[in-house]
């Protein structure tokens, strides 16, 4: 019995190409399944995420290409199809599967969500009765390398968006962001992902102000706040705990004066602000105030770097691990798979 | 006796460089922090036990010895609000604290060699002595935690938020909440130390009218801070500068 592994990814294949392959979450019990009544195929599990579809199939030896040429066509595989696809077998195969489940292959290196949705679609396929022996052992055994990777290395260490970088800067100062207040200025696209972060971590109160009343209203809807009127947001401004402020102006919105005219009704408590507008919201000498923290769009993008740079740094270990991991199963199963 | 003492301040020095080591290399607090103070503040104890069996009175009669005195309070808030607060990191600033008051306890001169039995004690004078002093544990430790308050403000005002200090750190607010509590707590045994002081057979003189300055202070400060409110940055400052200058307290005596 041998293994190969078949697949496209976000290197490999632009979106419309990802999306011509994409199976639903639901169907990938049953599509491991189908593949498993093709000509040589033994079992199958086929994962497919936002950024990648991959099938990986147990076969016999003697019917190792059949089985991929049965599979290809299956999938509904074309001749230009070809240059997105990769596959890999045996020990490859193994060493591919670890690096998935380790995050080392995402888009956002070492991040976790992937650990979950490949252990998802196992799950599919085993209750389907798509796996047996060789793929069970194969992916119990990478999820147990993912989570040594994870432990003994710092591939997740480091943030990797300026959204979660605000987050965690803002947990910094206030601990526990469920009594914090937050007021969005300006309700674009990089205000909302900013503050639904925070919603997520239940933050107490979201004030949203724009120029454009409906759309602050649009906004203060979808996560769950209250519309201010952008000529009203000072008001509200004694009231919060982070402002994050992302609109098209070319002057600066929030000015040191308007900050000075609250600080005692405030009793100065911290104020976290997050400027991710470009040219700047908020004024320089704002974040010259005792007790407010200001961080604008470059200084957040620099520690996303640092974040990447970081976690880059890791991919040797992480590679070690699995390389030595992979050994050790490969021994255990005597070249068997 | 000195043996007890040097082991006391090589345990908390200890816990001090346990402290930094996970800092430094990134890796998770360690529990041995907790447990060096521990033992630390258990041979403190020891010591001052011997030490009042020889006077016959509470230990406080020379400098060294309020040294040892002031070492075990901190030790012994450091041990509460550590556990309470999950403030491990203030062992890394504390048990140095800890360490070097130990040791300057040492120096020649600063501990009479032959301690004299006191034979007339004033019970009133000894229970505001030992209350004061571990009044003094929670004020210090006030200021540390203000130390490391100014250390994390620092940092997010410079943006240096990659090191592995600044990821060690508690959150502000939680640090502020500390600086806050310890110096409630501070005040409070200073307010009972300073009734037995009123209740002393003898009381008045320098050292009298500088505790009562040094118990205003303290009011103030915390009035201002519940009252008009202040900026946790100046409430650090004036926590650090206040129990420095309260130590004149014992240049009084």
């Amino acid at each position: 019995m041998n293994l190969f592994c078949l697949g496209l990814n976000h290197e490999t294949a632009p979106l419309e190409v990802r999306e011509k392959f994409s199976i639903p979450m639901e169907h990938l019990g049953q599509r491991s399944y189908q593949l498993t009544t093709l000509d040589g195929v033994r079992e199958a599990v086929v994962i497919s995420t936002c950024n990648r579809m991959e099938v990986y199939v147990a076969a016999e030896d003697d019917k190792l290409s059949d089985a991929e040429s049965s599979v290809k066509k299956n999938l509904g595989f074309e001749v230009n199809d070809t240059a997105h696809f990769y596959n890999c077998r045996s020990v490859e195969a193994m060493k591919h599967l670890c690096r998935v489940v380790s995050g080392l292959d995402s888009m956002v290196l070492g991040e976790t969500e992937i650990f979950g949705q490949v252990k998802k679609a196992y799950q599919y396929a085993l209750e389907a009765t798509a796996t047996g022996g060789v793929l069970n052992k194969v992916f119990q055994k990478s999820f147990g390398v993912g989570k040594k990777v994870r432990t003994e290395t710092t591939i997740q260490n480091g943030q990797t968006s300026v959204g979660s970088v605000a987050l965690d800067l803002a947990e910094k100062i206030f601990s526990d962001l469920k009594d914090s207040t937050v007021m969005v200025i300006g309700a674009g696209e990089m205000s909302r992902i900013t503050v639904q972060s925070m919603v997520l971590r239940g933050v107490k109160k979201v004030y949203v102000t724009n120029r454009s009343h409906d759309k602050a209203v649009a906004l203060a809807n979808e996560v769950g706040g209250e519309a201010v009127r952008f000529n009203d947001w000072s008001k509200v401004l004694a009231t919060v705990d982070v402002v994050i402020s992302s609109t098209g102006s070319t002057e600066p919105v929030v000015r040191a004066s308007d900050i000075e005219a609250v600080r005692k009704k405030r009793k100065y408590r911290p104020l976290f602000m997050i400027d991710i507008a470009v040219p700047r919201d908020i004024e320089h000498g704002v974040g010259e105030i005792e007790e407010v923290y200001l961080y604008d769009l470059d200084t957040l993008q620099k520690q996303v770097d640092e974040g990447h740079a970081r976690r880059k740094a890791q991919v040797r270990e992480c590679e070690k691990i699995i390389d030595a991991e992979v050994l050790k199963i490969a021994n255990q199963q005597n070249n068997h798979v | 006796m000195t043996l007890t003492l040097v082991i006391a301040a090589i345990l908390a020095g200890l816990a001090g460089i346990l402290g930094v080591r996970s800092i430094v290399t990134e890796r998770k607090r360690t529990r041995w922090t907790i447990l060096l103070m521990l033992v630390s503040f258990g041979l403190q104890l020891i010591w001052l036990g011997k030490r009042g069996e020889m006077r016959a009175s509470c230990p406080l009669l020379d400098s060294g010895e309020i040294l040892v005195f002031l070492a075990w309070s901190i030790s012994l808030f450091y041990l509460i609000v550590g556990s309470a607060y999950r403030i491990t990191l203030l062992g890394m600033f504390s048990a140095p604290l800890v360490m070097v008051m130990l040791l300057i306890a040492k120096i020649p001169g600063m501990l009479d060699d032959n301690p004299v039995k006191q034979t007339n004690v004033d019970y009133w004078g000894e229970m505001h002595s030992a209350i004061s002093v571990l009044s003094y544990g929670a004020l210090a430790l006030g200021a540390v935690s203000a130390v490391m308050f100014l250390v994390l403000d620092r940092l997010l005002k410079t943006r240096d938020t990659s090191s592995g200090l600044f990821k060690k750190m508690p959150p502000l607010d939680t640090i502020v909440g500390s600086v806050v509590r310890l110096t409630i707590i501070g005040l409070s045994f200073l307010s009972v130390g300073l009734a037995f002081g009123f209740m002393m057979r003898i009381h008045g003189g320098p050292h009298f009218w500088v505790a009562i300055v040094v118990w205003l202070a303290y009011l103030l400060l915390l009035g201002i801070w519940f009252v008009r409110g202040m900026t946790p940055k100046k409430m650090s400052v004036f926590v650090v500068v206040l129990f420095f200058a309260s130590l004149s307290v014992f240049v009084v005596l």
